[in-house]
């Protein structure tokens, strides 16, 4: 029983008052008079004829504030990185050498300027892997000169893949900290 | 492209015209996928798979966890309430000292200017979802040794030892309180403009934290400045550095920004409404709106 008259009351409500919304909250706002460029600049004949608009403008406008809102656009880019005055800065980061080393091979820096060496597990972290990205040149010449370094830090001959298709070193076990220090040595 | 002869003769030499055999054009011989259909009892004749008589066979065996008549294991241990309100407690994902200073060596965040919760988000360096219970930043002591930078920052929870290293640096640290819609406006600001609704006050804290933000000791926004300062020489005293007095340095002016308790973001205030079209900022100027959005 309690819905159709409620339906009624809402539809008599309406009908009496046509700015009525049932549901909604009349929190203040000044949204209603933000759009119109009549109310940036009322003109003195709408304001007669219409009371419901405002006679005087509801607001400043102000171009200069809107420099906190520029601050606070998002960015979709990574920024280069700064100088400092010595390196490794602080957190441990070194550039790379300039000119490059000199070498048949090389291995570029990523987007966010790190030396891309990579852990990877398999599902229940029974194979553990070490991968080497962005390796430029003789990829071969890289894996011949892994083999004579890898052995003193893992105290075994490595097991190595090489993709010749997608620039990539794989080798077995994880060496990340080790081989990024040897590339940081090396120059790259 | 006619192939000469019909049946394995006329594919042979069909295939003498096509490209090369490889993965993308061949396909498994007609009818090796299919599988023959079960018959009637098929697989499992005898039995069905559910053993000789009894409970199994009939599937009228006991409820799940019945002990045979013991008080079972789920009835026997009482419970305690861990867990009570997990997925309403208010969590704190953390920044640590060592990531805020690795970001602001690359450049992604900017020491010239106060470093808030907007400031960090915008540069992706933290991410906020209000929606899952997230109030804000916990600033984490790891990397108190090798942190140099000289910051103002703005968090919403920070250890003791972290406060201590900013401070030693000759930075400045402040806890503050947003409430979640604040911290919604807070981690996406342009998002929130383009909606066209006025920037709404910042809520005060509830009542458990209001001990926490109006403390000096945790440089809460809401103490009393005079005892933060009494607090900062105390922490210098307890770690033992030397505190560099802020107001002879050229940064003083940037390092003393603080906002308003009601205010959400730098440099605008509550009730105030951005129309990114025009480029312009609207400030409302009727008393009664000035009386509701006032700190």
């Amino acid at each position: 029983m309690a819905a159709p008259f409620r339906k009624f009351c809402l539809h008599m409500s309406v009908r009496l008052s046509p700015g009525f919304q049932a549901g909604r909250c009349t929190t203040p706002r000044v949204s209603a008079c933000l759009c119109s460029q009549q109310a940036t600049s009322p003109s003195p004949e709408n304001s007669r004829t219409d009371p419901l608009k405002p006679a005087q403008p509801e607001f400043i406008e102000s171009k200069a504030d809107f420099k906190w809102v520029e601050r606070l656009m998002p960015r979709y880019q990574i920024p280069p990185v700064p100088e400092h005055p010595h390196y490794p800065t602080p957190s441990g980061w070194v550039p790379p050498t300039d000119p490059p080393p000199d070498l048949p091979y090389s291995v570029r820096r990523t987007r966010f300027s790190q030396i891309p060496v990579y852990e990877k597990f398999n599902k229940d972290g029974s194979r553990k892997q070490t991968i080497i990205a962005h390796i430029e040149g003789d990829i071969w010449a890289l894996e011949k000169e892994l083999e004579e370094f890898l052995p003193a830090v893992i105290g075994r001959n490595p097991a190595m893949q090489v993709n010749e298709v997608t620039r990539k070193v794989v080798i077995k076990g994880l060496v990340t900290e080790e081989v990024k220090k040897w590339l940081l040595e090396k120059g790259f | 492209m006619a192939a000469a002869g019909k049946g394995t003769r006329g594919a042979l030499n069909a295939l003498k015209n096509l490209p090369r055999v490889a993965l993308t054009n061949i396909k498994a011989m007609p009818g090796a996928l299919t599988k023959a259909p079960r018959r009637m009892g098929g697989k499992k004749k005898r039995k069905c798979g559910r053993g000789h008589k009894g409970q199994g066979q009939r599937g009228t065996r006991p409820r799940l966890g019945f002990e045979g008549g013991n008080t079972p294991f789920y009835l026997k241990i009482p419970k305690y309430g861990y867990y009570d309100d997990h997925s309403r407690r208010r969590q704190y994902p953390p920044l640590s000292l060592n990531r805020l200073q690795y970001l602001i060596d690359m450049g992604r965040v900017d020491t010239t200017e106060p470093i808030d919760l907007a400031s960090l988000t915008i540069s992706h360096a933290v991410k906020i979802n209000p929606k899952r219970q997230h109030y804000g930043i916990n600033l984490v002591e790891e990397g108190a040794d090798i942190f140099q930078a000289k910051i103002n920052i703005e968090v919403q929870y920070a250890s003791e030892l972290a406060i201590a290293t900013v401070e030693r640096n000759g930075g400045t640290i402040s806890t503050a309180y947003y409430d979640p819609m604040a911290l919604l406006i807070l981690c996406n600001p342009i998002g929130f403009f383009a909606k066209g609704i006025p920037i709404p006050k910042r809520m005060l804290p509830p009542e458990d934290l209001v001990e926490y933000y109006t403390n000096a000791e945790t440089r809460g926004y809401l103490a009393d400045p005079q005892e933060i300062q009494k607090a900062r020489l105390a922490l210098a005293e307890k770690y033992g550095y030397k505190l560099p007095d802020l107001s002879l340095e050229e940064q003083f002016k940037m390092m003393s920004i603080r906002k308003d308790p009601r205010q959400i973001l730098f440099g605008l205030g509550a009730g105030w409404l951005v129309d990114l079209n025009r480029k312009t900022v609207l400030k409302p100027t009727d008393p009664d709106l000035l009386e509701f959005y006032k700190s």
